[in-house]
């Protein structure tokens, strides 16, 4: 009992610890987890909604995470392990991206990595993630324009990774949706039909049916996507650059 | 005679709740089989990447720092060494693992050796070429950390199930066994730090 008991405060000491190396995403989910206040609330809301835009019209997610500390890692491996954790892209297309930042302080340098999706290392090689930390990020960042250098490297990244991957997934799903519920349609519309044949007289039945299938029908078509609805299980195999300034 | 059936009955019951769970264990352990031989294949691919990276790389520097000879020729040495230790996934084992380890730790040493010289040829660090070789090398050399994470969870997960009483009964007599682990020791776990 005692042991186990020991056991149990042992894993809860070990996972604590894991779990403040690297930070669990923001509640609600969103893709720009800034944890050091480094951009302003509008600058946030500006690439939180582009980035969300782009989520939704291509399902590639690109998400700006910064942190205060690296916790002893490399920069590289940081990114890696922190989007694996949360996940970010869908699982299966793997097409997720994050652009992380450790800001500088009085003693240390800053640290920048774009962490590359499996599926997305064809679109953003490490040469490519590499000239845009370079070119793109740095030079901006030693001025402290933080917001212009993420918008800047967001802006290039979603450029490359637009033909990559579409929504047509979501799309299938809702085509098949609609030509099911078309078929059921078409069935009750016979069975009523045949209703009517075999029984007149009895018409309230049919008009039951007519309204239950209109709520159905309208309720499945308005399911618009409003806001993130979160990170999909997209995995990393560390592809991708950093830098530091 | 009605006892005679209950028997019976009781005894088709019983052999096919043990069919299967041998069926559902020898599956278990076949599936878990070829995760961890489809991680190692990826392992094996981040190691490929890296060796077809060198020579492009060798002959950049050559270009700008034709005095280090030496050094050039301990990274095409080591590579060659490191082309011929390939283990296919049958003969992965304690030994042979090793063995990889020592002479993609030795590629590893050279490699990084050579990123230090180019330190002193401003030209040569200077040159796109090259700026993007290292790109490709230090993102290869965090996909080969990745990749040898995820195959010691992997081993890690397949081990313990092979090894569980009572499925290490199915695991003998099907000849699964338990497969070896990238030791962490020799500071491979993390990439090598390519600092120039």
């Amino acid at each position: 009992m005692k042991y186990a008991l020991l056991h149990i405060l042992l894993w809860l000491c070990i996972t604590h610890v894991s779990a403040q190396d690297f930070p669990d995403p923001m509640v609600p989910p969103r893709l720009v987890n800034d944890y050091t206040q480094l951009l302003s609330k509008a600058e946030q809301n500006r690439l939180e909604e582009k980035l969300q835009n782009f989520n939704d019209t291509t399902s590639t997610q690109i998400s700006v995470a910064t942190v205060p500390s690296l916790n002893g890692y490399e920069a590289n491996d940081y990114a890696q392990r922190l989007a694996e954790k949360w996940g970010v892209g869908q699982q299966g297309k793997n097409n997720g991206i994050l652009l992380l930042v450790k800001p500088k302080t009085r003693t240390e340098k800053g640290q920048v990595a774009i962490a590359v999706g499996y599926g997305l290392e064809g679109a953003v090689p490490d040469a490519i993630a590499s000239r845009i930390i370079r070119n793109e990020i740095i030079p901006e960042f030693q001025n402290d324009r933080y917001y212009d250098g993420i918008n800047k490297a967001t802006n290039i990244l979603m450029k490359l990774t637009s033909g990559e991957y579409s929504t047509d997934q979501y799309g299938n799903d809702e085509w098949g949706e609609a030509i099911f519920t078309g078929i059921f349609v078409v069935i009750f519309l016979l069975i009523i039909l045949f209703s009517r044949f075999k029984s007149k007289g009895k018409g309230s039945g049919p008009f039951i049916f007519w309204g239950s299938l209109g709520g159905g029908l309208s309720g499945g078509s308005s399911s618009g996507n409003r806001g993130f609805g979160g990170f999909r299980g997209g995995s990393f195999g560390g592809g991708g650059a950093s830098g530091s300034w | 005679m009605k006892k005679g059936y209950i028997v019976l009955i009781a005894i088709v019951v019983v052999f096919l709740c043990i069919f299967f769970w041998f069926k559902g264990s020898y599956n278990g352990m076949v599936q878990m089989s070829e995760k961890v031989s489809e991680q190692w294949s990826n392992v094996e691919n981040q190691y490929q990447r890296r060796l077809d990276l060198i020579p492009n790389l060798v002959n950049t520097v050559k270009g700008y720092a034709n005095h280090e000879e030496k050094t050039l020729t301990d990274v095409v040495n080591a590579r060659a060494k490191a082309t011929q230790t390939q283990i296919n996934f049958d003969n992965l084992n304690e030994a042979t693992i090793k063995k990889l380890n020592q002479t993609q730790g030795e590629l590893s040493s050279a490699l990084s050796r050579l990123m230090a010289i180019s330190e002193s040829y401003p030209d040569l660090k200077a040159n796109q070429n090259f700026l993007e070789l290292q790109a490709q090398l230090e993102g290869t050399e965090n996909r080969i950390a990745v990749e040898r994470r995820k195959f010691n969870e992997v081993v890690r997960t397949y081990n313990a199930d092979i090894r569980k009483f009572p499925r290490n009964i199915v695991a003998g007599m099907f000849g699964f066994t338990p497969k070896p682990y990238f030791e962490a020791t020799s500071g491979a776990e993390n990439a090598p730090k390519v600092e120039f």
